[in-house]
């Protein structure tokens, strides 16, 4: 079997204020023809950049390729004119990207931007073009694309503007597909779909595929052969199966630990750095897992809020006149109990109204009707002073922590706002002890108190969200999305320290996610929500076992395996 | 590694300034005309600026007046550099005055929306209709030309732009998550406004009080060119323009000459001082750390 794309010793170093740093480093590895080859890392493990290289689109400065060779169908694409590279980008090798809402020219309809490459590439006049165009949208699963090949990307949702991008890429028979985190930014329906697609165009165009992503379960389910990345280094290759059946490295090992996964119940996840230290020795890992146990609400958990048919409806249109002819139904009569200490998951694709009504429950949003009643108390009729005074109890942690924590206050300020706030300790030597040792109890160190957010990564800046909503020691919190935007190692880790504290402190979750797999590691109950309405609720593991409502089943056929095809038992 | 916090947002942006030799040049220039003007005010420098002998008006440079004298017999150096002095306060109140109402409208009404909004839109709209230059003289009319009519009338003709501005950012910032994060945790309004958005966009107003401070400097002289400025006797570059009409028929040059050349190398150092301060504020166009 003959390679199409031969990386050998690839070493890309980017020039930064500190001096150069080499962003890759000797990476080598091979793209058989005709097979997807899946290259796994967290981010900053130089899995785009290695792609980048490929495609020659390092910005040069600051980047630039040190040394190695990119051997496409026997030529070494480094050595190639810019000219020349033109000619292979976008016609023999193309790619496509993580944002969709992005990656489309907002002021072009999408049939101009597929006949763009097409006459460029393929010569063709415009007439054919635009043939060509239909037929493409046809394959990629568009309806009516005789109709929609003049629409504008925001007339489409996310996922077809995905589909788009990948007519797009295709549109001139590529003999290598870039793909890098397509996925990432779908929900898990719409994942399964374009992953799909993109195994059926391989398969009927004979392409290649590099697919680029951090998550092992799309991996497993599309790649033949597995690249892990482990900051600049390759540290494992191999064919999907020997990846996930003998991982030899450890940080491959806890990678695929680490990830929740639906067929195990474990108390508590494993995390990479139980496997390995930082700098890649391995230690000896043998503790047992713990099966997590379905814990009975008992007498000492009354129920600390209730929502009683909660709604909250947004004017889509209005009439001439100001009346509201069309409302959006975010959320939908929604009924709910939270018993004290232990977890609520609310799950469901985005758009389906469980952000807003975690919002509205901390009356973040104001609910059009309904009632909420925390600890017996209607907070829907408390007034301002009240309501602030009720914020000490009830707490939220948000999807994004880059955006949540102000980037002018270092995070002491930030930790110790609430305690000024709500006048919490005595004075600001106290409060500044306080501060102190709630970056202890997330696992931070108190000396980086007065640094500023730009220099923590992911990670340890929700660990600082998590210390500023215990500064003023709540009872309840919100964790909206909060482990969303972070790689699955850290994931495990602040999923760990979630209930770390909450065993210690007795708190109270709704944990809201689109994760099915990380909502039910996490929580003792489930709530489903569609258009609005909770369509299930159960305990974890029953609406796993035995989904009822044909929603909760489609999202659970999506969710990403995370076993190779050839492991699964039925096959 | 403990560090101090020492690489703050701010700091990081004067390292960058720091690094623009030119920018710091500029800087120096602008310095130097404080000084300049601080000196003139204390009575330091050129004390006799006001003196009058008539018996040597008119006089082309010479040693003992290195740029003439005017018709007055005063010497045109002295009152350049007294010039000097009514310029940066104009530019300072002026412009300092325009900024608070700009901020503060443009954050009312970008944070609160609705009403608020909708109240001072229509405020800075009506207003931006107006002739700049005639709701100026309607100002020293009314008040009588003075130095302080002047800042007063530059104030609350110019704050409009920066008020759209300042808005337009509240608008963008409200809505995100760390402001979100900021009513859970129960912070007021007020909190929200002066603690946590306006630090953020605050790199903006100071771009914008640097560049406003140009053009109020060049609208004294233009308002005291046309008769509209500061009362007459205060040295005032733009009444030292004005001058120059009647001078330049009968070959008096100098008048004209020192008050444009200190005009000009002002502005020149404080515009290229504010391109650079543009660069180092902008966040886009720093790497991520």
């Amino acid at each position: 079997m003959s390679d199409l794309l031969q990386i050998k010793n690839l070493t890309v170093e980017f020039q930064t204020d500190d001096g150069p740093v080499e962003a890759v480093r000797n990476v080598s590895f091979n793209i058989p023809k005709g097979k997807t080859v899946g290259l796994v890392g967290e981010s900053g493990s130089g899995k785009s950049v290695s792609s980048l290289a490929v495609m020659q689109l390092i910005p040069n400065p600051p980047g630039r390729v040190k040394n190695g060779e990119i051997i496409f169908d026997g030529e070494n694409l480094l050595d190639h004119s810019d000219a020349k590279m033109r000619k292979v980008r976008g016609n023999r090798i193309s790619m496509i990207f993580q944002e969709p809402m992005t990656s489309l020219n907002p002021v072009f309809t999408v049939g101009d931007q597929i006949i763009e490459s097409l006459m460029l590439h393929k010569k063709m006049n415009k007439k054919q073009a635009l043939d060509r165009a239909i037929e493409l949208l046809d394959q990629v699963g568009i309806p009516d694309p005789k109709t929609r090949v003049h629409a504008y990307p925001h007339e489409m949702s996310g996922g077809q503007r995905q589909r788009v991008m990948i007519a797009m890429a295709i549109s001139c028979e590529p003999e290598l597909l870039i793909a890098d985190e397509p996925t990432t930014a779908l929900d898990v329906t719409i994942q399964k779909q374009i992953l799909e697609l993109i195994a059926d165009l391989q398969k009927k165009y004979g392409m290649s595929v590099l697919f680029i992503t951090h998550d092992l379960g799309v991996i497993a389910d599309i790649a033949d052969d597995v690249v892990v990345m482990y900051r600049g280094d390759i540290v494992e290759k191999g064919t999907t199966e020997q990846i996930f059946k003998q991982p030899k490295h450890p940080y491959t090992k806890g990678l695929i630990a680490c990830r929740p996964m639906l067929e195990q119940n474990p108390a508590r996840l494993p995390t990479v750095s139980d496997f390995m230290t930082v700098d890649g020795k391995e230690i000896d890992y043998k503790a047992t897992p713990v099966e997590k146990t379905v814990r009975p609400i008992t007498s000492d958990q009354p129920v600390l809020l209730e929502i009683k048919n909660i709604n909250k409806h947004f004017p889509l249109h209005k009439s001439f006149f100001g009346k509201v002819t069309e409302w959006l139904r975010a959320v939908d009569g929604v009924s709910l109990k939270v018993h004290k200490g232990r977890t609520l998951g609310l799950v469901g694709e985005s758009g389906c109204g469980k952000t807003t009504l975690g919002r509205t429950i901390l009356r973040l949003i104001e609910p059009t009707n309904g009632d909420i009643f925390y600890n017996g108390t209607n907070i829907t009729e408390l007034n301002k002073e009240e309501m602030r005074e009720m914020r000490k109890k009830m707490q939220i942690i948000f999807q994004d922590p880059y955006a949540s924590l102000n980037p002018r206050m270092t995070i002491g300020m930030a930790i110790m706002e609430p305690m000024i706030i709500h006048k919490i300790g005595k004075n600001k030597q106290e409060q500044m002890d306080r501060a102190a040792s709630l970056m202890e109890k997330v696992g931070l160190k108190p000396e980086m108190l007065n640094r500023y957010p730009h220099e923590f990564s992911g990670g340890q800046r929700q660990r600082i969200c998590i210390a500023r909503a215990l500064a003023v020691e709540p009872d309840f919190i919100i964790c909206d999305e909060s482990v969303s935007a972070l790689d699955v190692s850290v994931q495990a880790q602040i999923l760990n320290l979630l209930l770390d504290l909450q065993e210690e402190m007795g708190l109270t979750y709704v944990f809201i996610s689109h994760d099915l797999a990380v909502v039910k590691f996490f929580s003792d109950e489930v709530a489903v929500m569609n258009k609005g309405k909770v369509v299930e609720m159960s305990d974890a593991v029953s609406i796993y076992k035995s989904p009822k409502d044909p929603y909760t089943k489609k999202l659970l056929e999506a969710i990403p395996r995370g076993i190779p095809k050839t492991m699964l038992p039925s096959s | 590694m403990i560090r101090k916090s020492q690489n703050s947002l701010w700091n990081d942006a004067f390292q960058r300034l720091k690094k623009n030799k030119l920018s710091m040049v500029c800087l120096f220039i602008i310095i130097a005309y404080i000084i300049l003007a601080l000196g003139c005010k204390l009575g330091l420098f050129f004390p006799s600026f006001n003196e009058t002998n008539n018996a040597i008006s008119y006089q082309a440079p010479s040693a003992e007046h290195w740029f003439g004298t005017d018709f007055m017999g005063r010497d045109v150096m002295a009152r350049a550099a007294h010039g000097t002095l009514t310029s940066l306060t104009v530019g300072l109140w002026g412009t300092g005055l325009a900024v608070i109402i700009g901020t503060l409208l443009g954050s009312l009404a970008g944070y609160f929306g609705k009403l608020v909004d909708e109240g001072i839109v229509w405020l800075y709209t009506t207003i931006d209709t107006i002739p700049y230059i005639l709701l100026v003289s309607a100002f020293s009319l009314v008040l009588g030309p003075s130095l302080y009519t002047l800042c007063i009338a530059i104030g609350l003709t110019t704050w409009v732009g920066l008020c759209r501005v300042v808005r337009a950012e509240f608008i963008k910032h409200r809505e995100k998550e760390y402001v979100q994060a900021a009513s859970s945790i129960g912070a007021s309004h007020a909190r929200r406004i002066f603690t946590h958005i306006l630090p953020n966009v605050f790199h903006i107003v100071l771009i914008q009080f640097s560049l406003g401070f140009v053009s109020t400097i060049k609208s004294e002289v233009i308002l005291s060119f046309l008769g509209l400025g500061v009362e007459p006797g205060t040295p005032s570059w733009g009444v030292m323009i004005n001058n120059a009409k009647q001078e330049l028929a009968r070959g008096v040059w100098w008048g004209l000459a020192s008050a444009t050349l200190l005009m000009f190398v002002l502005v020149l150092a404080f515009n290229l001082f504010n391109d650079a301060l543009r660069d180092a504020l902008d966040p886009k166009l720093k790497n991520k750390s």
